[in-house]
């Protein structure tokens, strides 16, 4: 397809701020390839972004490089992907209409949406679990839809995905509670106006004006029943909220879940109805047949395919291009998340937000919210990072966060902070979830940049592709066994003492306490291992072991005790995540 | 009566009360009786006590066997689940592999000692790869398990818990082990910096912290930063160096969480339960003991407020005559912590105090006053610093006169 001249003319203006750069570009069905070189990491995601906002832009493949560019590692993962493509080629472990690459939340949503018909299914995730990458980093929150721009899919898929969410939870059964969320308005919101603002005038703004441009803005963006709340009505929906709040705007449509619990429930009911889920498969590479994949070599061996979907998170790009369809370049962007005590619970009702304009542009700019566990997070934050693993925390991260939403709430026990951490979202430089068919593989889904609110979206997000699947001539046919029910992992935190009594009556192990923070006991943590846990992280995110006030200290040692005894293997071979915990015996004695 | 945690001063305490002649029930969460002296295998145990130096389990089985002989009831496996408290009777509800325990009390005593201060507590940056241990965790991987933790290690602290494993990794096979810790010298015993690392030669870095973990599997390293005499790190120091495990001894804190959750009154100085010189907490009939109400750095002293916790018991049960307005005891601008908190039984034993000073000074004057300033008494202590918890003992005459008492360093 020609490319059009007006998108040509904008990319060169967009650029015209790296005149004195030695950068080129060319423009393929939409797509711009941008070459050359810079200064800095921070101007490589810069020259990406102006040139993502260009109308007509359909994606950025960013192949400049800069700086300090890390040539040693790229060249080392070549080599790496090239040898393991090698030893798995020629060995096939499968056949399968449909191979879902990655086991986040899009892609196990994706999964099990596909068993619903009568298609073969096979998910492969190149860590030992699933919901291991920006997953298991999310707040847990389920957006509304009111932040994300109007003419974006992003903002389409957000707002009908929130809704779907209390058939979610009642099918997949994990927890769920629809909170809502207040943003408030405070003397603060308009501090960087306030200069153009004659001040009897900056208070009527704040209480008057500015909430109703925010519903007006959720009412276009088809988000109704946003409400305006003022003066005392504040403090009796969030009592906590801080004191020089002038008014608030009530989303009551946000909710929140446990984001991993959701993607392990959409695993486990993927699995039952059929699905094949390989762990610990990481794809390495294409067997092409003219535009036609035939199928997808892991590191555990070739599955053959009909259909691939791309929802390799922050790898969707590199996946992309080894597919031969280069669309796209993710640009990570951390963000880091503060974690409170559970004790911290009882102070926030709400997913709390300060207003500050301007917007941070690339972020909703996070804020307080409580988990459906009883703890309470503040964050995230956004940096954009070079490494697509980089999970790491600065302690300048914590004390920016504490800092930042220290104003939202009239007080608030920091001390009680018990974990921080820190995900990477997968963003594009258009800003926008990238669904659609590839534009030069005839058999690939991209189900990219699915960045916040990819998880308020989720639902939605895996009718979409299974709809662009069999636009791309997948038949789908209902299958009449499909179950949509996957029974959550019970657990007698919250049970009744006869309750429990009977259960110990029935299998002791439910009487062995084995994590007394969280009360997890020894049954729950087999059960997880029957349902495929593998690893002691694992094994965390499915009972809540270690999650509490002692971070494992003291019920590490029962849960591998546990765990290797379920598994067989000696302590030394158990995995924390994907690295080994232990090495070896004291004094070099095997047990 | 009820007794929550079968470690040195649970045991202390249950034998205590089983020989005044009440029937104790013990609960303990661990598969044993001994709490964590059973992974103490190093000795210096008892020399308060027993004027003799053994270790852990020997410590533990002196009492262990009195529980024996004294045929006390005790539960092991068993985690409670929830306290009452009424105005008379308090329940416990408790939970092991035989079902659902309902045990109605006149009194209870809490002796839960206490957990290990995590990495995020003292906001650590960087990953959090496998290979970031607590020092209890390890030892008891070592010593009860017969595992080591990795090759090459690195030990956060320079206090007793870390120093011991330091030694006690060496001698059990890793390759290499550095202790780094923002003080200028070892924060624990004398005793321990020469038999554990100095004896050994390991290497240790004074004035030096971890900035950032390394790693994404698996611990690479840890990046090091010096820090100036306020612990603040200095820019431009930073070293990487490279471990397979980060292993913090960072300090304890008392597991009051089920008495906060209950009500009692917290001192957020210790962490651990507001008591009064028996060691009953500020609801009446709880007792609390032993690391649960301060870190203790001899469990001989920590076996002495258990036994006055049993006191203690005997005289909430017989309902004794309290003050009318109990005794505050604090501690002054130089003490970091003093316990107990106040004087609130109308006769009794002198009171038996433990105290952290926040400085370093020898031949030190620790002057008690009472309201108005006046002075009550004054004792000379020979040397006092932040790590060592210091013991004394207030006539009871004397702060039967004050209305308040404050204890400082002068």
């Amino acid at each position: 397809m020609p490319s059009n001249p007006r998108v040509l003319k904008n990319v060169e203006r967009a650029l015209n701020r790296y005149k004195g750069y030695n950068i080129s570009f060319e423009v393929r069905d939409g797509i711009v390839y941008l070459y050359g070189r810079v200064k800095s990491y921070d101007e490589w995601v810069d020259v990406g972004l102006r040139v993502g906002k260009v109308k007509g832009v359909e994606g950025v493949v960013n192949k400049i490089v800069w700086e300090g560019f890390p040539w040693d590692k790229v060249r080392d993962r070549e080599v790496r992907r090239r040898r393991v493509y090698e030893e798995n080629v020629n060995r096939v472990i499968g056949r399968y209409d449909v191979v879902v690459i990655g086991g986040g939340v899009t892609g196990t949503a994706i999964a099990r949406e596909l068993t619903k018909f009568q298609v073969t299914v096979a998910l492969v995730e190149k860590a030992p679990d699933v919901a291991v990458g920006a997953t298991k980093a999310n707040n847990g929150m389920i957006h509304a839809g009111v932040e994300p721009p109007r003419n974006t899919l992003k903002r389409k898929l957000n707002v009908k995905g929130c809704l779907m969410y209390e058939r979610w939870a009642e099918e997949l059964g994990f927890s769920f509670k629809r909170i809502g969320s207040l943003w408030l308005i405070t003397p603060r919101t308009l501090a960087s106006f306030k200069k153009f603002i004659p001040e009897p005038f900056y208070k009527v703004v704040l209480k008057y004006l500015l909430p109703y441009a925010i519903v007006l803005k959720g009412r276009l963006n088809s988000v109704k029943g946003l409400r305006v709340v003022r003066g005392r009505k504040i403090f009796e929906m969030e009592p906590n909220a801080v004191k020089d709040a002038l008014a608030a705007v009530y989303v009551p449509w946000t909710a929140i879940v446990d984001p991993y619990e959701v993607a392990i429930a959409l695993a486990e009911n993927a699995l039952e109805n059929g699905a094949v889920i390989y762990t610990n498969a990481e794809v390495v590479g294409f067997i092409k047949e003219g535009d036609r994949i035939k199928g997808v070599v892991t590191s555990r061996g070739t599955l053959l395919c009909r259909y691939v979907v791309n929802a390799a998170g922050v790898y969707a790009d590199e996946i992309a291009e080894m597919a031969g369809s280069p669309e796209y370049t993710i640009h990570p962007r951390k963000g880091v998340i503060l974690l409170f005590h559970k004790s911290t619970g009882p102070l926030v009702k709400h997913c709390l937000a300060e207003i500050i304009l301007p917007m941070h542009p690339r972020t909703k700019g996070g804020g307080i919210n409580p988990t459906v566990h009883g703890n309470v997070m503040w964050g995230p934050t956004a940096t954009e990072t070079e490494d697509k693993e980089d999970t790491s925390v600065d302690k300048e991260d914590i004390e920016i966060l504490l800092n930042k939403y220290s104003t939202i709430l009239e007080s608030f026990p920091v001390e009680k902070l018990i974990r921080y951490f820190a995900g990477v979202r997968a963003a594009t430089f258009t800003e926008d979830f990238v669904i659609r068919p590839a534009k030069w593989v005839s058999n690939l889904l991209h189900v990219a940049g699915i960045q916040s609110p990819g998880l308020a979206s989720a639902p939605a997000i895996a009718e979409y592709a299974v709809e662009r699947l069999r636009e791309m001539g997948l038949e789908l046919r209902e299958r009449p066994d499909f179950n949509p029910r996957r029974k959550p992992l019970r657990t007698i935190r919250d049970a009744g003492l006869e309750e429990i009594d009977q259960l110990v009556k029935v299998d002791s192990r439910w009487g062995n306490v084995v994590c007394g923070c969280e009360m997890v006991t020894e049954l729950e943590v087999v059960e997880a291992i029957r349902r495929g846990a593998k690893t002691l992280d694992a094994i965390k995110r499915r009972t809540r072991a270690g999650m509490g006030e002692c971070q494992g200290s003291r019920c590490i040692l029962r849960l591998a005790e546990i765990l290797s005894r379920e598994l067989g293997v000696t302590f030394s071979e158990l995995l924390k995540e994907e690295g080994e915990l232990f090495d070896g015996f004291v004094r070099g004695e095997s047990p | 009566m009820v007794v929550i945690g079968g470690g040195p001063s649970g045991l202390a305490a249950s034998v205590k009360l089983e020989e005044k002649g009440y029937d104790v029930t013990i609960l303990e969460s661990e598969r044993e009786l001994g709490g964590i002296l059973m992974q103490c295998i190093h000795d210096g145990f008892g020399t308060k006590l027993f004027n003799e130096a053994f270790s852990g389990p020997e410590f533990a089985c002196k009492f262990i066997d009195r529980v024996r002989d004294l045929d006390v009831e005790y539960f092991t496996n068993t985690f409670v689940k929830s306290v009452k408290v009424g105005s008379s009777l308090k329940e416990v509800v408790a939970l092991n592999r035989q079902g659902v325990l309902k045990l109605s009390c006149r009194a209870i005593v809490f002796a839960t000692g206490c957990r290990e201060r995590t990495p995020f507590e003292i906001k650590v940056g960087g990953t959090r790869p496998a290979g970031v241990y607590t020092a209890g965790m390890v030892q008891r991987l070592v010593n009860v398990y017969g595992v080591l933790p990795g090759k090459k290690v690195l030990i956060v602290g320079g206090g007793d818990v870390g120093m011991i494993v330091a030694r006690h990794l060496l001698l059990e096979g890793v390759e290499e082990v550095t202790i780094v810790f923002p003080e200028a010298w070892f924060a624990g015993l004398a005793r321990n910096v020469q038999q554990c690392v100095l004896d050994f030669g390991i290497p240790f870095k004074p004035r030096t912290v971890v900035k950032e973990i390394v790693g994404k599997e698996r611990v690479d390293g840890a990046v090091l930063v010096n820090v100036d005499e306020q612990w603040k790190p200095i820019e431009g120091t930073e070293v990487f160096h490279p471990c397979d495990t980060i292993i913090f001894s960072v300090g304890l804190i008392p597991n009051s969480s089920q008495l906060e959750e209950m009500g009692a009154e917290i001192d957020p100085r210790t962490r651990g339960p507001v008591v009064n010189e028996y060691f009953e907490t500020s609801l009446k009939g709880v007792f609390a003991v032993g690391n649960l109400v301060t870190v203790f750095d001899y469990v001989d002293d920590a076996v002495e407020t258990a036994f006055l916790a049993a006191e203690g018991v005997e005289k909430y049960l017989q309902g004794e005559e309290r003050r009318e307005k109990p005794t505050p005891l604090s501690p002054g601008k130089y003490l970091r912590l003093m316990v107990p908190h106040r004087v609130e039984w109308a006769d009794g034993r002198d009171v038996v105090a433990f105290f952290r000073s926040s400085v370093e000074k020898e031949n030190c004057w620790i002057v008690a006053k009472d309201g108005s300033g006046g002075e009550i008494f004054r004792t000379l202590k020979r040397y006092v610093r932040p790590t060592l918890l210091e013991r004394l003992e207030i006539h009871r005459d004397l702060v039967d006169k004050a209305g308040r008492v404050v204890v400082d360093a002068e």
